[in-house]
């Protein structure tokens, strides 16, 4: 038998906690969001230099992005986080704590603090090295003649880069691109692994410790991804159709 | 005679180990038309590339009124504002409209404000008569009207020179016509222009010069009369025969008075 008493009443009893779910959900979210807009700006950056960017810039661009993809992200979160220590350097991360009562139940919120920080900062280093591929496909895509074009007219290579190239290279990339916007949140469970980030599987590891009802936690906490990144992937659609191009 | 708009010396260019232009020279003077001609593979568009430094010679110079474009240390983005190039495959802006794709130049590299630069683009787009089509998005026009496009862009820019790198021959035939009609026109009104092209009847109604280009160097020069009746060389007479034969011709779909078909 998997469950101990009856699925429906075990479900009630994990949601009771629903302000410990709402509290780590957020967390989850608020890095997941932080993390996928820092990959978003140094990705671009990325793939431009890769494409464009000349014999050097363009290697090291490769050089990052093939460590960073042939690495496991657990073992890059690790690194980052003990390289200070390593480096004898104490990081000061200031620690941002805010608490708002919803009904009867108070919940405290801390939303950045040093694990926090190593957190987002290596979901966005990684998350960069994969859009940055995402970018570059779409880049080559719309193809050199408009480049051409824009040069022609007397555009420096940059802003024809800028104001021809990365508009529709921007809009190309949304369905190839969702698909690390709808990764991204379930890596970001792996901060869990470093400890004293209050994020939704350490919620949910309490939750199991405090109902024994481990199964039925981790099906409400699957459940909420399921939700979550259906959102993100409809809401990605819905852009993707706003910014076609017309004719297109 | 004054100086030429457009000066080509000796340009050689290469692309690894094929050697695409074998020293090209020539001289363009003021309001004139030069048809380039010649089979595919002798580097007539490269020969147009060269010119813009979209593909730097290897050897060689290219002067805009007097001005090097080899010189170190060159802005070449200003040069290139000066050399306007329609393209064989248009190469429009295709995220723009067609108003947008004609007046980005106008603000992005001469710094007008938005609503000169729609003003002039909208007068642009008049001269190639699109002007009912400013609103459409490139990939909702056919090719011939893209094409047009690509001109107002180049012509709005006010350039020396305009360089046409075979502007008809990505065009289905019915779509022919308008492109040269546009071409002819702005011919007429005074524009300096290199065209690269095989339609017979648009060289003979305004060239004032053509070239006949085979494996990397000017293999004849001569007025389109020149071509018409007596070509010298053997390489060229073959080839025009190939044309009459193949195309036949645009003569009938253009426009063209008795006394310029007379010249």
């Amino acid at each position: 038998m998997i469950f101990q008493v009856n699925p429906i009443l075990e479900f009630f009893s994990i949601l009771k906690y629903w302000d410990r779910l709402l509290s780590g959900f957020l967390l989850t979210m608020w890095m997941y969001v932080l993390a996928l807009m820092m990959g978003f700006c140094i990705g671009l950056i990325l793939s431009v230099l890769r494409q464009y960017g000349g014999i050097i810039l363009s290697r090291i661009s490769t050089l990052y992005i093939e460590i960073i993809r042939g690495t496991p992200l657990l073992a890059q979160l690790f690194f980052i986080f003990f390289l200070p220590n390593a480096l004898n350097i104490t990081p000061e991360i200031p620690i941002f704590e805010t608490s708002f009562r919803i009904l009867d139940k108070d919940i405290s919120l801390k939303l950045m603090d040093y694990p926090i920080f190593i957190g987002i900062i290596t979901l966005g280093l990684n998350s960069a090295a994969y859009q940055a591929e995402y970018f570059r496909g779409a880049i080559i895509s719309v193809g050199t003649g408009q480049l051409e074009a824009a040069q022609s007219l007397g555009m420096s290579r940059m802003s024809g880069i800028k104001n021809i190239v990365l508009p529709q290279a921007l809009r190309r990339v949304i369905p190839a691109w969702s698909n690390e916007a709808a990764y991204l949140p379930k890596y970001t469970v792996l901060v869990y692994f470093i400890g004293g980030v209050e994020e939704i599987f350490y919620q949910a590891d309490i939750i199991a410790h405090r109902t024994f009802f481990i199964l039925t936690t981790y099906v409400v906490i699957a459940i909420i991804f399921l939700v979550t990144i259906t959102i993100i992937s409809r809401g990605l659609d819905i852009l993707h159709k706003r910014t076609m191009i017309p004719g297109l | 005679m004054s100086e030429p708009v457009l000066r080509v010396v000796d340009v050689w260019k290469s692309y690894e180990d094929l050697e695409v232009l074998k020293g090209i020279s020539f001289e363009l003077a003021e309001k004139e038309v030069k048809v380039i001609f010649g089979p595919s593979g002798s580097g007539k568009s490269t020969l147009l590339r060269c010119i813009n430094m979209l593909n730097p010679p290897d050897k060689g110079e290219v002067y805009l009124r007097g001005q090097s474009f080899m010189e170190p240390g060159i802005n070449l983005n200003a040069m290139r504002a000066r050399i306007g190039m329609v393209f064989q495959h248009f190469n429009l802006f295709t995220h723009l409209k067609a108003l947008d794709n004609v007046s980005i130049g106008l603000r992005r590299v001469k710094g007008l404000s938005k609503v000169t630069a729609r003003e002039k683009a909208f007068e642009a787009l008049n001269s190639v008569k699109m002007a009912e089509w400013a609103d459409h998005y490139p990939a909702q026009l056919s090719g011939g009207q893209q094409q047009r496009v690509g001109i107002a862009r180049a012509l709005v820019m006010e350039p020396d020179v305009i360089l046409f790198d075979e502007p008809t021959s990505a065009l289905d035939p019915e779509l022919i016509g308008e492109v040269l009609q546009v071409m002819l026109n702005i011919a007429k009104s005074g524009t300096t222009m290199i065209v690269v092209t095989h339609e017979l009847g648009f060289a003979r109604a305004v060239a004032s010069e053509m070239i006949f280009i085979g494996e990397g160097v000017i293999l004849e020069t001569g007025t389109p009369q020149h071509f018409f009746t007596s070509p010298k060389s053997e390489r060229a007479k073959t080839f025009l025969n190939q044309l009459d034969i193949l195309y036949g011709g645009h003569d009938k779909l253009l426009k063209i008075s008795d006394k310029e078909e007379d010249k």
